[in-house]
């Protein structure tokens, strides 16, 4: 058939004519859109870089707020230092075998928010745990109109098997919905743009009859998924649930756009900053969507976000930064000092782009304070040395004061065996989500303020 | 499949292969010798599991020893599968610790099988259960367009479906995030714009000349004539009345007509119905199996071949209740791989099996590797699909996957095989080896591309790659903090055979590196884009070796001829995979009586190909279903 223009042509069709240097076009937009409202909204994200990092240029060794930085914090977040949390010490226990055998890979990225151990399996009663990011959604969620954004650069393994004998879903996704439902990815930022600020050339009279109609069409559907329900047993009215539950949350989203108990975008971006589409180069992809996070979070369209940098046991060979061999490969690098540097700068590189990301946070003002100040970004592996896959003495940083209650410019040490999902409690007690426990959480951290 | 269990039957063979070159049935029989807990097994968990797994010290919160006997043994079936699995793929006993002979391993693995799990392959055969399973994208595109007649890729946007067994579509993996059913929304709608601006297909399809004019009794029509396909089975009269519903209460707040239909048609793309497999059980809590029914039955049959919804024909056979009479099945699937439709079949079922699929994210170094580029990628992946689809439409033997003096190129690859390819020519034909150099999958570029470094070959990950996909013997993964097994702590030096060769020295690594560094080594004179070469870095390269139990070789073509003498542990890994796809669900303990059974038969008639995807489709996991996981009642 002849090939019709449909909505995603017409965009597509934009996506071309507006492909300015993205770079560019994006620096401009702090000058755009309506000056920043004060708000006192606090933001959490989690960012994922996998194979561990080279812990001996990491780790700082003195503690306290005098610290100084070692030589891959120091060479790309030493701008950053005031605004920074270093904790030394986590573990993340679910990650490790506990009579499971291998699978380091997927274990630590389904347990990197849930502190569950991953059930393994290559997909039969699929379970992980529900993760710190969807709490967080579920409780704060309700005032903006996405409850939360799961973006990736990576598309998933298509083919084989991802890691000793667990299903990639795990090793492809941090954020859970529920046990058996990982939130996927959206791994192209123009997709992320259309979500949160509409297709171009939709007027609102033309949206709000879209959503008028599409509210009928789920209320419909729902009936049809009820009395199916009925009709099924517990393993298929599981996979039906999650079907019911995606038709009720799109309902909700547009119950409160139509009742007006979300407001409207902080903001709107100029025209000329929408996506065309997943950039060229991996540097441009990962920076571009750290933008749509920086747009998302300024325009309060959601307070929560996760970040998948690489999946975990990525392969990809770094050659703009002259690393032909692979990530995964090098990171069994058996102590040899060649590979070992070659780990460093990936590690940079990676640290590098989330520079990039808070200076861009930290030039949004909002009200008497800054986007960043107002945020807990919280960046890491859920592996400490690649070669090792040990899971204590785990990389992870926080950026951000969390509008006043963290006290960063300092480095951390918590004694052994502290559960990361301490961490993540004190979190989500700071944006208002606070839970009992998390996983195998044994408290709150202490010492975040 | 679950965690390694599917290793059982086939390790066995593996390792009676090893002692005694024995060939040997997997399946457990009611005449095997029978265990005894207290006299067989009991000793061997004595020796090797209780020290870490007792009462007071329970490792990973796991205690083996407070069982007094079989019958509690069985109240805990789900922590003994637990130990099942683990002792399969030789996690446990972990890495430094003694590990169990083959022949106690085999003892209590008979036993676990026969005596805990109660399984035999007497009676009728477990059908096995699949999960309620979502349409992924392939299907979802298909779908539409053979529904609708819209073609402009729909699902581009959908997230990735998630792979589990090695395939995308498995009801237990794919799951339904919020974003998605947002995307779904956002596909049906721009796919019935698509469809309302083309009056031919509107004409088509809805046998609507005029939609502007349409009246609700054409709409009731369209709706019990469109639901009957879009639900792939008759739309029940409150179906049709729901949708008339939706359409009229639209109406009545001023829409048209014509936009009542459409979010009547849009209700009907974001159904369960549409979204899902959906397939009923007269009991949704028993274990018991039936058959399912005709409609259920066209439609695996079109989702096997077509990746897609059944066509009219098989519409028709199912409404007649002809789809099980004698031959109607044959016909069909003759009938089927013949439509194009079926490359859908010979492309998607091969790319994922030998994971071809991740020739689209391979890094090979482009300074090393300069004819390597996006062209090649795609004309590897070609070479396998058309191989594949040969042997397919040919009904030639499974076999020749392992070994053939054909391939298929143009003249690019044919280059980079080094073959004489006269002038250009960007279609692929039909060419054969006279080298003996290659043939069969294993030397084809695309795999032996995937399985490498961007900068070199990783023999380990190919020898793996053998094992998973030809021999269907997986290796256990390696122990963990594998490095710091090396007793003087230093790195590994010298070449990459005789820093291997250190790393086989130590016992731990020694017992599954054998083979799989062989079998890897076997093919080192391919590098890591597949071209042949003689010598790496100004030296010859040494590609023979010795499967461990089978024999020596001396270079790839006299591995290949190995390999197939392992035709038996092919055709098996081969039709599990197969009917893993066919099914969309994981092979389970029991489907091994299936597997078994179909080997058997494929063997007796020359492993040849459509005969594989007819008894398929005859076996019981296809034909039949049944409500809850669990041993049949």
């Amino acid at each position: 058939m002849s090939r019709q223009i449909s909505r995603r042509t017409v965009l597509r069709g934009l996506g071309a004519t507006l492909a300015l240097p993205y770079l560019e076009a994006m620096n401009g937009w702090t000058a755009m859109g309506a000056p920043a409202e004060p708000n006192a909204a606090r933001r959490l994200a989690y960012f994922y870089v996998p194979n561990g990092v080279h812990m001996q240029d990491w780790t700082p060794e003195a503690t306290g707020a005098g610290y100084t930085m070692p030589f891959l914090l120091d060479t790309t977040l030493s701008k950053f230092k005031d605004d920074l949390l270093v904790l030394s010490g986590l573990t993340l226990d679910k990650a490790r075998a506990n009579g499971d055998g291998g699978g380091d890979h997927a274990r630590s990225l389904s347990s990197f928010l849930t502190g569950r151990q991953a059930r393994k399996t290559h997909g039969a009663d699929l379970r992980a745990g529900v993760s710190a990011d969807q709490i967080a959604a579920q409780k704060v969620g309700i005032t903006t109109r996405f409850a939360s954004l799961e973006l990736g650069i990576d598309k998933g393994m298509n083919a084989g098997n991802c890691d000793s004998g667990y299903s990639c879903a795990y090793s492809n996704n941090l954020s859970w919905r529920s046990e058996s439902t990982p939130m996927a990815k959206e791994i192209d930022p123009k997709l992320v743009f259309e979500r949160l600020f509409a297709s171009p050339g939709e007027t609102s009279a033309a949206r709000t009859r879209r959503e008028s109609i599409r509210k009928s069409v789920l209320d419909s559907v729902n009936q049809d998924a009820n009395s199916l329900r009925a009709k099924l047993g517990a393993t298929d009215r599981r996979k039906l649930d999650e079907y019911m539950n995606a038709v009720r949350e799109i309902e909700m989203r547009l119950n409160k756009v139509e009742n007006k108990t979300v407001s409207a975008p902080k903001f709107t971006p100029a025209e000329s900053i929408r996506p065309s589409g997943i950039p060229a180069t991996f540097e441009e992809h990962v920076k571009l969507m750290y933008d749509m996070i920086t747009l998302a979070f300024r325009a309060d369209l959601t307070r929560v976000a996760t970040f998948v940098i690489a999946n975990e046991g990525s392969n990809r060979s770094y050659k703009n930064i002259g690393v032909s061999e692979g990530h995964h490969e090098l990171s069994h690098h058996g102590n040899d000092k060649a590979k070992h540097e070659k780990i460093k700068k990936i590690n940079q590189f990676h640290l590098q782009m989330f520079a990039y990301f808070l200076e861009k946070m930290k030039g949004i003002q909002e009200g008497s304070s800054n986007l960043l100040d107002q945020s807990m970004l919280v960046y890491g592996s859920g592996i400490g040395d690649g070669n090792r896959h040990n899971h204590d003495e785990l990389p992870i940083l926080v950026a951000g004061k969390g509008g006043g209650s963290i006290k960063t410019g300092r480095h951390l040490r918590y004694t052994k065996e502290t559960p990361l999902m301490n961490l993540h409690l004190s979190l989500l007690e700071r944006i208002g989500a606070p839970v009992p426990s998390l996983g195998d959480s044994t408290g709150p951290l202490k010492d975040l303020s | 499949m679950n965690s390694g269990f599917h290793n059982y039957p086939r390790t066995a063979i593996a390792i009676l292969f090893a002692v005694s070159g024995l060939v040997t049935q997997g399946r457990v029989s009611g005449a095997d010798p029978v265990a005894n807990y207290d006299a067989d097994v009991l000793p061997v968990l004595k020796k090797h599991c209780f020290s870490c797994h007792n009462e007071k010290k329970p490792r990973g919160g796991v205690v083996l020893d407070k069982y007094k006997n079989l019958t509690e043994i069985k109240k805990d079936i789900k922590l003994w599968e637990r130990v099942a699995d683990n002792l399969r793929t030789g996690d446990m006993p972990p890495a430094g610790k003694p590990k169990p002979t083959p022949k106690q391993l085999d003892v209590v693995n008979r036993w676990l099988d026969s005596q805990v799990f109660e399984f035999t392959c007497t009676g009728d055969k477990d059908p096995g259960k699949v999960t309620l399973r979502r349409l992924n994208r392939l299907e979802y595109n298909n779908t539409i367009r053979d529904l609708l007649g819209v073609e402009n890729n729909p699902s581009e946007e959908f997230p990735a479906d998630d792979v589990g067994y090695g395939f995308d579509h498995i009801g237990d993996v794919l799951t339904m995030p919020p974003i998605l059913m947002e995307k779904y929304l956002d596909a049906a709608e721009d796919v019935l714009e698509a469809f309302f601006k083309n009056r031919a297909l509107v004409n088509k399809h809805l046998k609507l000349a005029n939609p502007s004019i349409a009246t609700k009794q054409d709409i009731t029509r369209i709706f019990s004539e469109l639901g009957n396909r879009a639900y792939r089975r008759p739309i029940t009269k409150d179906e049709v009345a729901k949708l008339e519903k939706l359409s009229d209460s639209l109406i009545n707040k001023g829409e048209k007509p014509i936009d009542g239909l459409k979010a009547a048609m849009l209700a009907m793309l974001v159904s369960p119905h549409f979204l899902f497999h959906v397939e009923l059980d007269p009991d949704p809590n028993s274990t018991s199996s039936h058959d399912v029914n005709q409609f259920e039955l066209a439609s695996r049959l079109s989702y096997f071949l077509w990746s897609s919804m059944p066509d009219e024909p098989l519409f028709q056979l199912a409404r007649e209740n002809k789809l099980r009479e004698k031959g109607v099945v044959e016909e069909q699937i003759a009938r089927m791989l013949k439509d194009p439709k079926a490359k859908t079949f010979t492309r998607n079922f091969p790319e994922q099996w030998l994971q071809l699929r991740n020739l689209k994210t391979v890094q090979p170094d482009k300074t090393m590797f300069p004819t390597f580029n996006d062209q090649l990628r795609d004309d590897m992946a070609r070479e396998a699909e058309m191989f594949f689809e040969h042997i397919t439409k040919e009904n030639k033997s499974i076999l020749e996957l392992l070994d053939s003096d054909y391939t298929f190129a143009n003249s690019r690859l044919g280059r980079h095989y080094g073959l004489k390819m006269n002038g250009y020519q960007e279609e692929f034909k039909k060419v054969t080896f006279t080298d003996n150099r290659r043939g069969g999958v294993v030397t084809q570029a695309g795999v032996l591309t995937i399985t490498s470094n961007p900068t070199r070959t990783s023999p380990v990950k190919r020898g793996k790659w053998v094992m998973e996909n030809i021999l269907g013997t997986p290796p256990p993964p390696p122990p963990p903090n594998v490095e710091e097994l090396k007793e003087d702590g230093k790195a590994l030096t010298g070449t990459l055979r005789e820093r291997m060769e250190q790393h086989r020295s130590n016992p731990n690594c020694a017992s599954c590196h054998q083979k799989m560094d062989a079998i890897g080594f076997g093919l080192e004179n391919f590098d890591p884009v597949g071209v042949f070469r003689e010598k790496e870095h100004g030296k010859t390269i040494d590609p023979s070796g010795e499967l461990p139990g089978t024999g020596k070789f001396a270079n790839p073509s006299e591995l290949r001829k190995l390999l197939l003498s392992k035709s038996e542990l092919f055709a098996r890994c081969f039709t599990e995979k197969m009917l893993t796809y066919a099914t969309g669900r994981g092979m389970e303990r029991a489907d091994n009586c299936v597997i078994d059974a179909l080997v058997e038969d494929l063997k007796k008639d020359g492993y040849k190909m459509q005969d594989l995807i007819v008894a398929i489709v005859k076996s019981e996991p296809f034909q039949k279903r049944k409500a809850k996981r669990g041993p049949k009642t």
